[in-house]
């Protein structure tokens, strides 16, 4: 019985696909989204905006927040409750460091597409590093 | 047959520059039109005018290492059209697999090859171009890294920079001869902030075209055939048309990914990637502007995300804040210590961001292989090209 799910997110179409799947196929689990933000890029515009800030923590929660009432609206229309976690810097580590709280990860199989390549390059496939890494079961959604 | 031979040649400088326009455009005007204060077609001219007085003026001195000083042979018209190839060649790469390949290091390792080919490759010039290399990110990053810590974080308390709506400058009609007056909108300050957001614009311009005129020129000046003016003025019209046309996209991509970054610190950027990027093409080092570039903005960004401790602490040196320069991640905690709790769902009060994880070595070394992995293999390319068809050198 899988009681603890951990759905990493971003705001791509797979990410919402993977949190409905973990919602229906998971009844009775506590569901966890986890969104990383301030990911390294070419020219790392966005972890540099976020470190320029103030607070980083109430940054990195602001920018989190479009991705996460997506994901509260897409509980809701099951009638079901999800925790969030802000992250910040590499996905990949991000999700496979946080593992061992959760008894299995769902995913999408592609974040968002923007520069496909180079973030491909620059930060590697994050489904592809999470299901070689982390010691839980790890599915990926397409 | 040597006609034809320029034509091509010209052919291919001018696809070197066009994708140089397109690409420096983008670094140089993102941020400034990402934030509204200038737009899309100024910024194309006015990078034309500053890359062309950036290439006539301090770019002879990079002209000159590329054509005259790596190799202790004159280019011929058929070698310097073959390097161009393998530059272009780079920049199709890059193009197509979205990689950063540095365009001045590509066209080092492209005549560094031609000089190993035919024995005629100075050593000592070439270890000299290589140390800066592995100079210049290091300079940028700790100069990025001051501004980041020290200096951004007094600045930006004192600055705001702001836009208004409406245009910055009308026309004033009831004279005879109709004069500009401040928008409706426009304070003094925003005509201040947007002079010296121009000015910082044409500077970086200046930069781009003293460090990359020379890709697209210097391989067809002197023997090859075209004299100094001719070939900078092509590679300015073909970096100008890069502005004017796929700068509109770059401006977009790179320049917004840059608008990320809050203006004021773009502005530190360009000043220091600016700078660095001139003073090494005066001295005729052949260097990468994106390459200044995203060194010194790693470097602001790691400098500020380790931070959290002002300059006056660190001079007091009292024993409690040496403990928190060691213990980097650890300030941050404590800052946030006192902050409201994070908004609702935030379950894990207790859970600490590292500003440091967000500059994760890997991500910057991934970056730095391509500084590594493009002139190695442009170096390749050429030797085996020149070592199989050596008359063409």
């Amino acid at each position: 019985m899988l009681s603890r799910i951990l759905v990493p997110m971003d705001d791509s179409e797979p990410a919402g696909r993977a949190l409905e799947y973990a919602l229906e196929n998971h009844p009775d689990a506590a569901i966890t989204v986890l969104h990383v933000v301030g990911v390294p890029s070419m020219m790392m515009g966005d972890a540099v905006g976020l470190s320029l800030e103030d607070d980083i923590g109430e940054a990195a929660a602001n920018r989190a927040e479009p991705v996460f009432e997506r994901a509260r609206q897409l509980a809701d229309e099951r009638e079901r409750e999800i925790e969030t976690i802000v992250g910040i810097g590499h996905p990949a580590r991000n999700i496979v460091n946080r593992a061992d709280e959760y008894d299995a990860i769902v995913l999408g199989s592609h974040g968002e597409d923007r520069d496909r390549v180079v973030r491909r390059f620059l930060v590697g496939n994050v489904a592809e590093t999470v299901s070689k890494r982390a010691q839980i079961p790890v599915t990926i959604v397409r | 047959m040597v006609e034809t031979l320029l034509l091509v040649g010209v052919v291919a400088s001018i696809f070197v520059g066009f994708n140089i326009g397109g690409s420096s455009t983008g670094i140089t005007w993102g941020p400034s039109v990402g934030a509204g204060i200038v737009k899309k077609t100024t910024a194309a001219a006015v990078m034309t005018i500053f890359v062309f007085l950036g290439g006539m003026t301090v770019g002879q001195n990079v002209m000159q290492t590329l054509s005259g000083e790596i190799i202790t042979i004159d280019l011929t018209l058929s070698a310097g059209v073959a390097v161009l190839f393998f530059i272009g060649l780079g920049i199709l790469v890059a193009n197509i697999f979205g990689v950063p390949v540095p365009t001045s290091m590509t066209t080092v390792g492209a005549i560094a090859g031609l000089g190993l080919a035919t024995g005629t490759l100075d050593y000592e010039t070439i270890a000299n171009i290589i140390s800066w290399w592995i100079v210049t990110p290091v300079i940028g990053f700790w100069i990025g890294g001051i501004i980041g810590r020290y200096i951004y974080p007094e600045v930006n308390r004192r600055v705001t920079i702001e836009t208004s709506e409406g245009p910055l400058l009308a026309l004033d009609r009831r004279g005879a001869v109709p004069k500009p007056v401040l928008g409706p909108n426009t304070t003094w300050s925003e005509v201040g902030t947007t002079a010296v957001v121009l000015a910082i614009g044409c500077y970086m311009a200046f930069s781009a075209g003293a460090s990359n005129v020379p890709n697209a020129a210097a391989p067809l000046v002197g023997e090859a055939g075209l004299d100094v003016n001719t070939a900078v003025i092509i590679a300015t019209l073909a970096i100008g048309l890069g502005g004017f046309t796929i700068a509109r996209r770059t401006m977009d991509s790179v320049g917004g990914e840059l608008s990320d970054i809050p203006l004021l610190a773009a502005l530190f950027v360009m000043v220091t990637a600016s700078t660095i990027t001139t003073a090494l093409s005066y001295i005729g080092i052949p260097i990468s502007l994106v390459m200044a570039t995203v060194m010194t903005i790693v470097g602001i960004g790691w400098g500020r995300a380790t931070r959290p401790i002002t300059f006056r602490e660190a001079v007091t040196r009292s024993p409690e804040v040496e403990d928190r320069e060691i213990e980097l991640g650890v300030i941050i905690s404590e800052e946030e210590a006192g902050e409201p709790a994070p908004p609702i769902g935030e379950e894990e009060a207790e859970e600490v961001l590292h500003g440091s994880d967000l500059f994760n070595p890997r991500a910057v070394i991934k970056y730095i292989s391509m500084w590594i992995i493009g002139p190695s293999m442009s170096t390749g390319l050429a030797y085996g090209f020149f070592v199989l068809f050596p008359g063409v050198a």
